[in-house]
């Protein structure tokens, strides 16, 4: 039904910062509709292995293929493959972004800020652009918040419009960076209900997180990262349940 | 429509500002009285002495003047003096104030004609746009506003990945707030008509008695603006650069380019914290106008020190301050509102 294998696909992906390794030897391959939670202590690189995924962060060294296709190809610090640059826009808009500060535009409307990269980025009209931001507002069930700037939301509202923006540009692959983690915990249910929804809609997902809850009911896969690398992954329950890596161990005995 | 109900519904009104609105008013009530009750021109004219009316009368056939009438009228107060020159100089003034018209020729009411003769210089009355006042606030806001466009790109240049650009503009940065503005005005009206071989005044009209100085303000506009630009510049990448890197990488992750993100994004942002370092600057630079003195540009300094040289009245200095004060609170007073609506969303 796909023309192609892995909708997103790392190989010995490798990225630091001066002396500082913070990745070394990523390998990932996602299938569509996959959704992945990228779980380990802070300071695994998790939150570095999702921002270098849409070059928030510019890797080492490494390949990123999109759909198979060749989206990144760097050896030390340089890039080698060149795409053009459309074509790389493109497939960068295939992944869309969620942070964990929200980041939204405070000087905008909720329906702005979920229309301005539609108009923008994508060339649409208004009415198109509004109709979709409309219609994806509605699905994270803040309708009624259109035209209120995001200071006058919770953080759990906030985080569920910048998920509608990530939305709006129609990305095949939703990266989330630590969603929940600079939410009160009362607020934590309301956007992980959303990103649930999302996952059961078949959207391919990659999350770093802590809640572990969400990552055993969630997620096709868990993938355990410390010290910048894969140490461990597999089907939550087994992972959760029977973990084999020592890190692993230590880490899910603390955390659960 | 919907700020005009606000504006009626005085009931719903904040007490200060209600207190405000009522010293305007009335304030406003009261100048309005003052100038209906204003004495006219002639009024004041037939209250000179007969000595002096009848020179006036003399005069009116011959084509030789010896009296000369200065005729001062600030709307609620008025001030006109007679004075005659030759062999037996006579000179008188009065003051019309509420209806009434007083000798100024000693006590309170000297002083009162003297500012009301000195204040009209100073707002340039009477004369075009190139004096007093109407220089300082014409320079000003012209330079502040060409200076502030042009800071833009300056500070987007000093901030830019590109290291050319950026070494350009942070040394024109760096220039423009390394040396005195004195002497930048000095550059601009004399060296470079020297280098390049022109002359500001012959970019006019020769036969314009006012060529000199509208090549004068030219080139006064142009260094002025030059150096607001390296000023401006400063206060514009810092605010900038204050934005949340956040939202930098939002705009990245929606796929916008630099320049749409700059656009939307970064700089309607750092507008509003622009604003009070830039009031700061723009304040500064209503005083540093002053300068002008320097190429015969009659602004208010300029014309108090050429009363004071001329006259040796030192509360000349009086009505010189009190002006710049106004203007320094008018300019306050728009730059808080401006800052107030443009932090609606925080």
């Amino acid at each position: 039904m796909n023309d192609y294998q892995y909708i997103i696909k790392t190989e010995h992906l490798y990225k630091s910062f001066g002396s500082l390794e913070v990745l070394k030897d990523i390998n990932l391959a996602v299938k569509k509709g996959e959704v992945i939670c990228i779980i380990g202590p802070s300071g695994a690189g998790k939150s570095t292995y999702l921002r270098s995924l849409n070059q928030l962060e510019k890797i080492t060294s490494g390949k990123i293929f999109i759909k198979d296709k060749l989206f990144l190809h760097r050896e030390h610090n340089r890039t080698i493959h060149r795409v053009d640059p459309e074509e790389q826009k493109a497939m960068l808009l295939e992944m869309g972004m969620v942070f964990q500060r929200f980041n939204l535009f405070p000087h905008k409307t909720v329906l702005e800020n979920v229309m301005i990269a539609q108009m923008l980025v994508r060339k649409k009209s208004k009415e198109d652009a509004k109709k979709l931001a409309e219609e994806i507002i509605a699905r994270v069930g803040l309708s009624d918040k259109t035209d209120v700037y995001p200071s006058k939301l919770s953080g759990g509202q906030q985080q569920r419009v910048a998920i509608a923006r990530a939305l709006a540009m129609e990305p095949e692959i939703m990266l989330f960076d630590e969603p929940t983690s600079a939410l009160d915990p009362e607020l934590v249910g309301e956007v992980l209900n959303v990103m649930k929804t999302l996952a059961k809609q078949g959207m391919t997902m990659l999350c770093v997180t802590h809640e572990m809850g969400f990552a055993r009911e969630v997620a096709d896969r868990v993938v355990f990262m410390a010290d910048g690398m894969i140490l461990e992954e597999g089907e939550p329950k087994a992972l959760f349940d029977h973990p084999t890596n020592e890190k692993a161990i230590s880490f899910l005995r603390s955390v659960l | 429509m919907r700020n005009l109900k606000k504006l009626v519904d005085f009931k719903n009104w904040k007490r200060s500002s209600l207190t405000v609105a009522i010293v305007i008013m009335a304030t406003a009530a009261l100048f309005v009285i003052l100038s209906i009750l204003n004495v006219s021109e002639q009024q004041m004219i037939d209250r000179a002495s007969d000595t002096m009316k009848q020179m006036i009368e003399d005069e009116k056939d011959s084509a030789r003047k010896y009296v000369t009438i200065t005729y001062n009228n600030l709307g609620v107060v008025s001030y006109i003096s007679f004075s005659t020159s030759g062999a037996s100089a006579l000179k008188e003034s009065y003051v019309g104030f509420a209806g009434s018209i007083y000798s100024a020729e000693s006590g309170g009411w000297k002083f009162v004609g003297q500012m009301v003769n000195y204040t009209y210089r100073m707002l340039g009355s009477g004369e075009n746009l190139l004096h007093g006042v109407k220089l300082t606030l014409l320079l000003t806001t012209l330079s502040m506003a060409f200076g502030s466009i042009l800071s833009v790109f300056l500070a987007l240049g000093k901030i830019s990945e590109n290291k050319f650009i950026s070494k350009i503009s942070s040394a024109y940065i760096f220039f423009f707030r390394g040396t005195p503005l004195l002497i930048q005005l000095f550059v601009v009206y004399f060296s470079v008509p020297g280098i390049f071989g022109f002359s500001w005044r012959s970019l006019f009209n020769a036969a314009d008695p006012e060529a000199v100085y509208k090549g004068a303000f030219l080139a006064a506009l142009i260094a002025f603006t030059l150096n607001a630009a390296a000023y401006c510049a400063e206060i514009v990448r810092a605010a900038i650069q204050s934005i949340d890197k956040g939202q930098n990488e939002a705009s990245k992750a929606l796929g916008m380019s630099y320049g749409q993100m700059m656009r939307t994004v970064i700089i309607p942002q750092s507008i509003r914290r622009m604003i009070p370092p830039l009031c700061n600057e723009f304040v500064m630079m209503i005083k540093d106008v002053s300068l002008v003195f320097a190429i015969s540009l009659m602004d208010i300094t300029t014309i108090s020190k050429t009363i004071m040289t001329s006259e040796g009245n030192y509360l000349v200095f009086v009505p010189a301050l009190l002006i710049y004060l106004v203007i320094t609170a008018i300019f306050t007073y728009i730059f808080g509102k401006i800052e107030k609506r443009l932090s609606i969303y925080e």
